[in-house]
């Protein structure tokens, strides 16, 4: 079995359609961006209390959230009717979120899942371990400081790799590399922002391996195209690049293919805690696969054909 | 050519053979019925298989992650001797300072904030040297020394709770991690690493000056413009507080020590809002005979109104201290109806005796005859220099109340009947056998040196572990049944090769995961996940090498050579940088992304091996085979 053999298509002749829906898209996401005021952070990096439980039947989360507009612990009244109250993996099961309050009781996250149990004493299970499903809180300290690491990480490895790139290659292909991951990532936040999805830890770990695995596409086509320039001095750059595109172009098409189909399936039956990281995945394998194609390859054409003149 | 083959063969073979030694502990672990397991466990072998396997993350087993923060501050503050004002309005203004930036470093905030005020060390610190900088030197080691200490006894309280494969560890210089896997019970876990365990007995002011204290504060408070407030503009939306005010029956000073029965039924007929404005404190609690309580709902309010500073002043000028019961009571009230209060006790400020004296505790059913029958209690016995103290201050002061409080909340308030001697004495006031049983066990670890904050805390229940498991392996295993199928059916035989050496790939990750006595978690497994894209990506590029210097008119065996050699750099180049992606997140990440990182390493590092190395080494063996005739590619 062989699909594409022998491809021939004109890759750089969609360029300005490619570039122009990039860029609407980029731009799509950036005015989300902004209008939000940047990201939407989980508790992982703002702080605060978590909490998931399983009822025994179906629960609504209206009337979750109707319950939760006065709870009294230890004293305190509290309103969380306004806060994140949706439901988790299934429909018997609910989490909610609410933002750091300073001074709050301790033990707080229990304390709300014992006025959830207590709210609705009909469909809670016997026993309390098996009703919270999980449960936790995050002081803004260590938001804050995650933070700093997780800009920390993104930008040391977008500059390792930058090194990596010129050493391998030439510094012209590193800026490539860069600019299709810094597109791949914008978009994956903007799409995280259009559709109102929180950033949270592991979604920090999915858009590292957004990185890598856009790289890794990246490099595959650039491998190809260094290879060809040795052996075709006499043509043109850009017939170069985009005869090399089309010679990787099924093993492009294969990986690209298998790793979408895993992460799909990840995304499916992966379950609630692993859902938005796999999601995160789908979008990168999309978008890392395109901007090999026109981000990567037209910017180094587009420097090369600069750098002559 | 058979000559040439065989190291590389030898060496394959050595490290399937070491893999699936690896691997062992973890599928027969795996494959153990309870009964079984039971049964090694009395043999005392189940901890050594269990240490050889892969372990699991809380996130798959369910169990708590707690990052503990020892308070720097109060631990300096607590050995201070001669505390006045001015040191403990230094204290006041670093917390503040790192409240709202928790990047500051306390001693250095320390140091800047004693040159300012310019406070003279040594007055507070005369054992740790003279001048201010070896003073600041010597508390920073004691400091150390305290989370080492506070790391020591939480070891020992767990030890002693028994959880299985407990992890404690200390993270940078005023943190511990705790982990603890597939713990069931997580609040009792979390109530025993979350109390100081600091034991105190302090005797009960009078009835007379608590009474006479009472009046004083409401005097002074009523002068405070801002207490209004307490009860009407502290309604924020997210955080009032709620005096439950219209129908509730509230009682005057006098009636709390029932000095004035007569006017009690009119007294209690008084709306709150009215009384409050004259009465803002003793309005708020309620008569209960000999104690005071403090309904649930204004517990909130009452704290605030004792720590305001004028009232703190005052309980200064007569060396006293207000303390709640350790837990609400349900008390029924004249008119029938039932409140769940808190007591709240005046204390003398110094406490007589402290946990130190503890030689043992023991939690127990209490002894029949006696007022706590059936109930749970801790038994005490203390070291001869406490039971000589308790014996002078019981002796001292029969007929008083002595309040036995821990972390700050009393216990028990009993009279002191009798001279007790021998230094014997017990605690109750416990909701079940299971925190008397907690509450001995911190008691015989001992108390923290310093108070610790959790300032993390993540649980994982057993059902949502058992459902990642699930459904984490699930889509494992149909991902990857989907890749193995697609890769046989495009490939066909060389597919084949292809697939074998991802499985290898798979036993080989795991194998080093169980060596390295790594955890695998959720995202671990996503890892896997990537880790068999990745291994199939580079078959694939080889593969469609091989293709085109087939259709260039090669023979087989030139162009697996050519196929080969032309992708090494490829692939070599592709893995390095998502391998420099995997190193950055595992040094930045904590738990499960560490988890991430770890198998995304060795998959990428192992990929390599079983993709380029075992692959050529079984097409070269097939193309070198008699009768050979056509490479299925």
């Amino acid at each position: 079995m062989r699909i594409l053999k022998n491809s021939n298509f004109d890759f750089m002749s969609k360029k300005p359609l490619a570039l122009g829906l990039s860029g609407f898209i980029v731009f799509a996401g950036l005015i989300s961006l902004l209008a939000n005021g940047g990201p939407k952070l989980s508790i992982d990096f703002k702080g605060g209390t978590f909490v998931a439980v399983q009822y025994t039947e179906e629960i609504n989360v209206e009337n979750v959230r109707s319950k939760m507009s006065n709870i009294n612990i230890d004293g305190q009244n509290f309103d969380f009717s306004k806060e994140e109250v949706k439901h988790f993996g299934n429909k018997n099961a609910v989490s909610i979120r609410v933002p750091h309050i300073e001074n709050s009781p301790s033990n707080f996250a229990q304390k709300i899942a014992v006025h959830l149990f207590k709210s609705f004493p009909n469909k809670a299970p016997d026993d309390m371990n098996e009703f919270v499903l999980s449960k936790g809180k995050i002081s803004p300290k260590i938001g804050s400081e995650l933070s700093g690491k997780a800009v920390m990480a993104i930008f040391s490895a977008l500059a390792l790799i930058l090194l990596y790139i010129s050493i391998r290659f030439e510094f012209k292909f590193a800026l490539g590399a860069i600019a299709a991951l810094t597109h791949d990532i914008l978009i994956t936040l903007g799409m995280f922002s259009l559709l109102s999805y929180e950033i949270s830890l592991p979604i920090i770990a999915a858009f590292l391996t957004i990185v890598g695995y856009s790289l890794n596409d990246t490099i595959v086509i650039f491998d190809r195209i260094r290879e060809n320039l040795k052996s075709s001095k006499n043509q043109a750059y850009s017939l170069v690049v985009n005869s090399s595109i089309n010679e990787s172009l099924s093993r492009t098409v294969i990986t690209s293919l298998t790793t979408f189909v895993v992460v799909f399936i990840l995304w499916v039956f992966g379950g609630e805690v692993i859902h938005n990281f796999a999601f995160a995945m789908i979008i990168g394998v999309i978008v890392g696969t395109y901007s090999s194609i026109y981000i990567a390859s037209t910017l180094v054409i587009y420097l090369h054909e600069k750098s002559i003149n | 050519m058979q000559n040439k083959l065989t190291p590389r063969f030898l060496l394959i073979g050595l490290v399937l053979v070491w893999g699936l030694w690896s691997l062992w502990p973890t599928i027969k672990l795996q494959t153990l019925s309870e009964n079984e397991k039971n049964l090694l466990s009395e043999q005392g072998d189940l901890e050594s298989l269990e240490s050889r396997a892969i372990k699991q993350g809380l996130d798959l087993k369910g169990g708590m992650y707690i990052a503990l923060e020892v308070d720097i501050p109060t631990l300096i503050e607590n050995i201070a001797i001669n505390k006045d004002r001015k040191l403990t309005s230094v204290f006041e203004s670093i917390r503040q300072e790192i409240l709202i930036s928790p990047e500051t470093d306390f001693f250095n905030a320390f140091s800047n904030l004693i040159n300012d005020k310019e406070v003279k060390l040594s007055r507070y610190y005369y054992d740790y040297g003279s001048s201010s900088d070896d003073i600041i030197t010597a508390l920073k080691t004691e400091a150390e020394d305290a989370i080492d200490r506070v790391l020591e006894i939480l070891q020992n309280r767990i030890d002693q709770f028994g959880v299985a494969e407990p992890t404690i560890q200390k993270q940078g210089t005023q943190r511990i991690i705790v982990e603890l896997a597939g713990v069931q019970n997580s609040e009792r876990a979390r109530a025993l690493l979350e109390s100081t365990a600091l034991l105190e007995f302090y005797l009960v002011k009078d009835i007379t000056t608590t009474n006479d204290f009472m009046i004083k504060v409401d005097q002074i408070l009523k002068k405070d413009n801002s207490i209004s407030s307490i009860t009407k503009d502290a309604d924020p939306p997210k955080n009032k507080i709620d005096s439950d005010s219209s129908n509730d029956k509230t009682v005057s000073v006098s009636e709390l020590f029932g000095a004035a029965e007569s006017s009690s039924e009119n007294d209690s007929a008084i709306v709150n809002q009215d009384m409050f404005a004259e009465r803002p404190f003793s309005s708020l609690l309620r008569n209960l005979g000999n104690s005071i309580g403090v309904p649930e709902k204004n517990a909130f309010a009452i704290r605030k109104l004792i720590n305001k500073p004028e009232v703190n002043d005052r309980l200064a000028s007569i060396g006293a201290n207000f303390l709640f019961s350790h837990k609400a009571e349900e008390y029924v009230l004249n008119d029938g109806s039932v409140e769940n209060m808190y007591t709240l006790y005046l204390l003398d400020d110094q406490a007589e005796l402290t946990g130190g004296v503890v030689e043992e505790a023991k939690a127990n059913l209490g002894p029949q005859g006696t007022t706590s029958a059936g109930q749970p209690i801790v038994n005490l016995s203390m070291n001869s220099d406490g039971a000589r103290k308790w014996a002078i201050m019981t002796g001292s002061n029969i007929g008083r109340q002595v309040a036995i409080v821990l972390d700050s909340k009393v216990h028990m308030a009993p009279n002191i009947r009798e001279k007790i001697s021998g230094g014997g004495t017990l605690i109750e006031g416990f909701a079940n056998i299971d925190e008397a049983k907690d509450i001995a066990i911190v008691l015989r670890a001992g108390a923290l040196p310093a108070p610790v904050d959790i300032i993390e805390e993540r649980v994982v229940g057993p059902s949502l572990g058992a459902d990642s498991v699930k459904r984490g392996t699930q889509s494992v295993l149909i991902g990857l049944a989907i890749v193995l199928i697609f890769i046989l059916l495009y490939y066909r035989t060389a597919g084949s090769i292809a697939d074998f050496a991802l499985i290898w790939n798979l036993v080989l990750v795991l194998a080093i995961l169980a060596s390295l006595q790594a955890t695998l978690t959720l995202p671990g497994i996503a890892g896997l996940i990537l880790t068999v894209g990745m291994s199939i990506d580079a078959n694939v590029i080889i593969f469609e090498r091989i293709r085109e210097e087939l259709d260039k008119g090669k023979t087989a065996k030139a162009a697996i050579d050519g196929g080969y050699n032309r992708a090494l750099t490829t692939i070599v180049d592709a893995n390095m940088t998502t391998l420099i992606a995997a190193l950055v997140l595992w040094q930045f990440g904590t738990g499960p992304i560490r988890g991430f990182a770890t198998v995304l390493f060795w998959g990428i590092l192992i990929s390599m091996f079983t993709a380029i190395f075992v692959t050529r080494t079984i097409f070269n063996a097939f193309v070198n085979r008699k009768g050979f005739k056509k490479l299925n590619i």
